[in-house]
């Protein structure tokens, strides 16, 4: 590929360089110029990881061709602040602890710096319309904002430096506001994730991934991607030496495919090469033969008779079913003064942490086979993996790498195995980054899930028994449903205590995405339904929400839905708080809207229209990116 | 008629178990006070951005007496540190932050056991805070990195280990019976939504978030978590919605997936509820999961008392909202009809 010569200032320094025609600004900054604060969380110009300045102007570099850049001024994260030092912007995310898993926090960093260059006297609302183009998934952004505000009244003079100081211990650390000791590193790019660490000698893998959601692998022919310059090698299912099999729960998942291929963009094979370009080329030099299978795509046609199987070993299709029954429910419902029921749904959502799974494996001196990733479960994993490559659990090593967000999204061993693999095939260190579209069609998501749901309560709103099923599309691995199955059945019918209930809770394979471990785990899902209904029911017994909630909410001595008695239960406690800090204003559950007196109150933003925040708008030119 | 605008409030409540299901959760920890005053404290944890380094280095400083500046953490190396297992099931204040504290307190009392021979005094009248070791009662006092060097010139290098265990079991494979957990937290949101009712769009300008966390060790650490929560939470209940089509995905980016942005924020109040944790030498519980659950169900019971209708459905998108609307004035219409 002709080569162009490049010449342009970086942090300060001038820097000339021949690079790739195609390359954009992120990967030169990253990859020639190590300065990995620069992310790439979504390689699309939609979550504004990657943002530097060229010439004062904030800019996606990820949308940027390096090519362009010629000639330009560029400052990144790694430049705002002398090294060691922080800028006023980076102490106050210190201060107000506005980083988190921190991926976005470089990106942050730097449009909150392009807002105080530009409107350095920006209202609230004009900063979360210029920081809109940052997505953050962790921190709900509140303290993010917090920090602008704060660093904007420093500069202004409006607040005093001291305002940046950590809070003193008083008399305890216990109960105090230390300041998170990773956030400067984060605040300033420095702290390397798995994508952003290099070794010598290190290859670069590309995964070739699953077209289909259900077929059979008839044949895999790796001859002309082998025999390119560059590979080191290219490893399929038949490359795994011991036991193959992964999971949460239970192992079903190989891991590459092995024989068929379950859902789309499941791994089949992969190549180790010397560069990322090259081993993505390689991989689609791969020829994989396939007969397609019917496939599954709802948990209902999933438990029909006759339908496909996903897994031998599940001739039904079913994952998991936990069942709960305590009490008598004829019993219960015999007694109510009122039965509803009802159905609800719950979509497939996906983890969305801005770090796309990455990992860097070796086999080092001791012949010890090592894998460095944001992995959720260093311990599970190294179990699971010594059985996979057949070597005892003092030759596996793990190492967590700090992780860009998990959510339950990085709990599955989903390329640690392949990574393992070409590390021992090749004796030389192995890294692979995800795609952003590899980590959405890869990973697993939340569970989606439907709830019939039937309740007797008596006239005085206390809850007589409950009826409670969910289906759930557990995808085309078990990965986490078992388990999220169990949780979404324990706390099932809320924090309410209940003589009658039984409940049902279940997950099927299908050959959709997978589903599973998610933040709540199941929780929120059923915990949806019985919310609702709940409010269903005040609304036909002309009580206030909080009030029917009191009638049955557990206490000191309840016995829980799985028969367990409490010692303790603070539903009171929260119940009251969240009443008493919203100014509720009782009243049974009905339209209420429109006549309510504690609406609008201390506690709430104005509503929001799009680009009708700027206060003073410079020439008409304003524009967010 | 309704006005183009409507405005309601919702609430929900929830709760949570503490750590790994229906299982017997488990966790390890080492730690040594070091030389200059320092700790070092070795699990096998890392950061998934919950701040759980920032609460074990304060659990740290507060069972050994050194600053949480001065405390060395971190070490999620299978080969090198201690059994943390998994980073998740809010179990990382619980199960290791426990540990943690336990490791540090055999430590400490292999130090106080030499400092109080070496002042002649009881070790029970040994205070250790901000780096800091004295002598209750007497005059006597001296820092941290001193008391370090004189436990080692004692032939005496102050190291512990600990492990901490929360005794769940698993449930009765029939009724479902048995004790998942040993701790368990609570949670209310209410939340406050506006509706507009000509194009569907719900926004979410206030949530009252009440969440018992057992003893709080960082409170803005705790809002965070919350915050995050109820922003996913809200994601959820609003806008998220991974769609597969014959299992081919069409939401394989963040121009398809919508994810809330800072402008989609409500103002979040959190309100820290401290009902300790007898089991445990902390008596903290956790957070993270927890402060998603009542979120979507709080902002749907909003949106029916802003415009009388019930989404059963996530997420209430704008479509679904009119739909829900338009399916409503139908009935209503009927009903009219019908008199
Ligand atoms: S906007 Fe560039 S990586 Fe997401
Ligand atoms: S801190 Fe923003 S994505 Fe994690």
């Amino acid at each position: 590929m002709p080569e162009i010569d490049l010449s342009l200032q970086v942090n300060g320094r001038k820097v000339t360089r021949r690079a790739d025609p195609g390359q954009r600004l992120l990967d030169f900054l990253r990859d020639e110029l190590n300065l990995t604060g620069t992310k790439e969380g979504c390689g699309a110009g939609e979550c504004g990881t990657c943002s530097v300045f060229v010439d004062g102007k904030l800019v996606k570099s990820c949308l940027m061709p390096a090519a362009k850049a010629d000639g330009a001024v560029i400052e990144t994260v790694e430049g705002l602040a002398k090294p060691g030092t922080l800028e006023v912007i980076q102490r106050a995310f210190h201060k107000t602890g506005a980083s988190q898993c921190g991926y976005c926090i470089p990106g942050m960093v730097m449009a909150a710096t392009s807002v105080l260059r530009e409107a350095p006297e920006a209202s609230l609302d004009e900063i979360k319309e210029r920081m809109g183009g940052n997505i953050c998934r962790c921190t709900g952004y509140s303290k993010i904002i917090e920090a602008v505000e704060l660093a904007r009244d420093v500069v202004s003079g409006k607040a005093t430096p001291a305002a940046l100081e950590e809070d003193g211990p008083g008399e305890s650390y216990i109960g105090t506001n230390v300041r998170r000791l990773d956030a400067p590193s984060k605040v300033t790019g420095r702290l390397k994730y798995a994508g952003d660490m290099v070794m010598p000698d290190m290859l670069h893998m590309a995964v070739l991934r699953s077209p289909h959601a259900h077929a059979e692998i008839l044949s895999i022919d790796t001859s002309e991607a082998e025999a390119m310059e560059g590979v080191a090698c290219v490893i399929t299912s038949e490359d795994v030496p011991g036991t193959d099999g992964f999971g949460v729960f239970v192992h079903d998942q190989p891991i590459m495919a092995r024989g068929k291929v379950r859902h789309v963009g499941e791994a089949v094979a992969a190549v180790a090469a010397e560069t990322e370009t090259l081993a993505r080329l390689a991989a689609r030099k791969i020829k994989v033969e396939y007969r397609e299978l019917p496939g599954l795509f709802s948990p209902e046609d999933a438990l029909k008779d006759g339908a496909p199987v996903i897994h031998d070993y599940a001739p039904d299709n079913l994952v998991k079913h936990i069942p709960i029954r305590k009490g008598d429910v004829d019993k219960g419902f015999a007694e109510a003064d009122l039965i509803i029921e009802d159905e609800f749904s719950t979509q497939q959502v996906e983890h969305a942490y801005l770090e796309p799974e990455a990992g860097l494996a070796y086999v080092d001196a001791d012949d010890v086979v090592t894998v460095i990733s944001p992995s959720q479960n260093i311990t599970h994993h190294r179990h699971m993996l010594s059985e996979i490559i057949a070597k005892p659990i003092n030759k596996v090593r793990f190492i967590m790498s700090p992780v860009g967000g998990g959510f339950g999204g990085k709990e599955d061993m989903i390329y640690q195995g392949m990574l393992a693999l070409a590390a021992m095939k090749t004796f030389r260190p192995v890294r692979l980054v995800f795609t952003r579209e590899e980590s959405i069609i890869a990973s697993a998501k939340r569970h989606p899930s439907k709830v019939r749901y039937r309740m007797g309560l008596k006239s005085d709103g206390r809850i007589t028994a409950i009826k409670f099923e969910m289906l759930s599309d557990g995808g085309a691995y078990g990965m986490s449903s078992e388990g999220v199955m169990r949780k979404a059945a324990i706390l099932s019918c809320g924090p309410y205590e209940v003589d009658n209930i039984q409940v049902d809770t279940r997950a099927v394979y299908t050959n959709n995405t997978p589903s599973g471990a998610f933040r709540t785990f199941g929780g929120m899902q059923a915990q949806f339904a019985t919310e609702s209904m709940v409010d269903i029911a005040a609304e036909r017994l002309g009580l206030d929400p909080f009030e029917i909630r009191r009638r049955n909410m557990m206490r000191a001595g309840s016995l829980t839905h799985t028969q367990q008695r409490l010692d303790s239960a603070s539903i009171d406690r929260v119940l009251e708080a969240a009443e008493r800090a919203s100014n509720w204003e009782a009243g049974a559950v009905g339209m209420r809207g429109p006549e309510r007196g504690d609406l609008n109150g201390p506690g709430t933003r104005a509503p929001c229209t799009l680009g009708a925040r700027f206060e003073r708008p410079a020439g008409g030119k304003e524009k967010v990116a | 008629m309704m006005q183009r605008k409507m405005r309601g409030r919702g609430v929900a409540a929830s709760w949570y178990g503490i750590a790994r299901t229906a299982t017997v959760d488990r966790a390890g920890a080492w730690a040594e006070l070091d030389d200059g005053g320092t700790a070092k404290v070795v699990t096998g944890v890392t950061e998934i951005g919950e701040g759980i380094l920032t609460v074990l280095a304060q659990i740290a400083a507060e069972e050994t007496g050194v600053r949480p500046e001065d405390v060395t953490i971190g070490d999620n190396d299978t080969a090198r540190s201690p059994e943390a297992a998994h980073a998740g099931a809010t179990r990382q204040t619980y199960m290791i932050g426990n540990s943690v504290a336990l490791a540090c307190r055999e430590a400490r009392e292999k130090l106080f056991t030499e400092i109080a021979a070496h002042w002649d005094v009881e070790a029970a009248t040994l205070v250790a805070f901000d780096g800091v070791l004295r002598a209750e009662g007497t005059n006597l006092a001296m820092s941290m990195a001193e008391a370090v060097d004189i436990c080692k010139k004692r032939g005496v290098v102050p190291v512990g280990s600990g492990h901490f265990t929360s005794h769940g079991t698993g449930l009765d494979p029939v009724d479902g019976s048995g004790r998942p957990w040993q701790a368990y937290v609570f949670g209310t949101q209410v939340a406050e939504v506006e509706v507009d009712t000509v194009t569907g769009e719900v926004q979410v300008l206030g949530i009252w978030a009440a969440h018992d966390i057992g003893r709080v060790i960082n409170p803005r650490g705790v809002e965070g978590q919350i915050e995050g929560g109820v922003v996913q939470g809200l994601g959820q209940a609003l806008m998220e919605d991974y769609q597969t089509v014959n299992g081919h995905t069409t939401t394989h980016g963040f121009a398809k997936y919508i994810l809330p942005t800072s402008l989609d924020v409500p103002e979040i109040t959190s309100v820290l509820v401290e009902d300790p944790d007898p089991l445990s030498p902390l008596g903290a519980k956790g957070i993270g999961e927890p402060a998603l659950v009542p979120t979507a169900p709080a902002i749907m019971n909003a949106i029916h008392d802003a415009i009388g209708v019930r989404i059963k459905s996530l997420p209430a998108s704008p479509e679904k909202v009119l739909a829900a609307l338009a399916e409503e004035e139908a009935r209503q219409d009927g009903a009219v009809a019908a008199e």
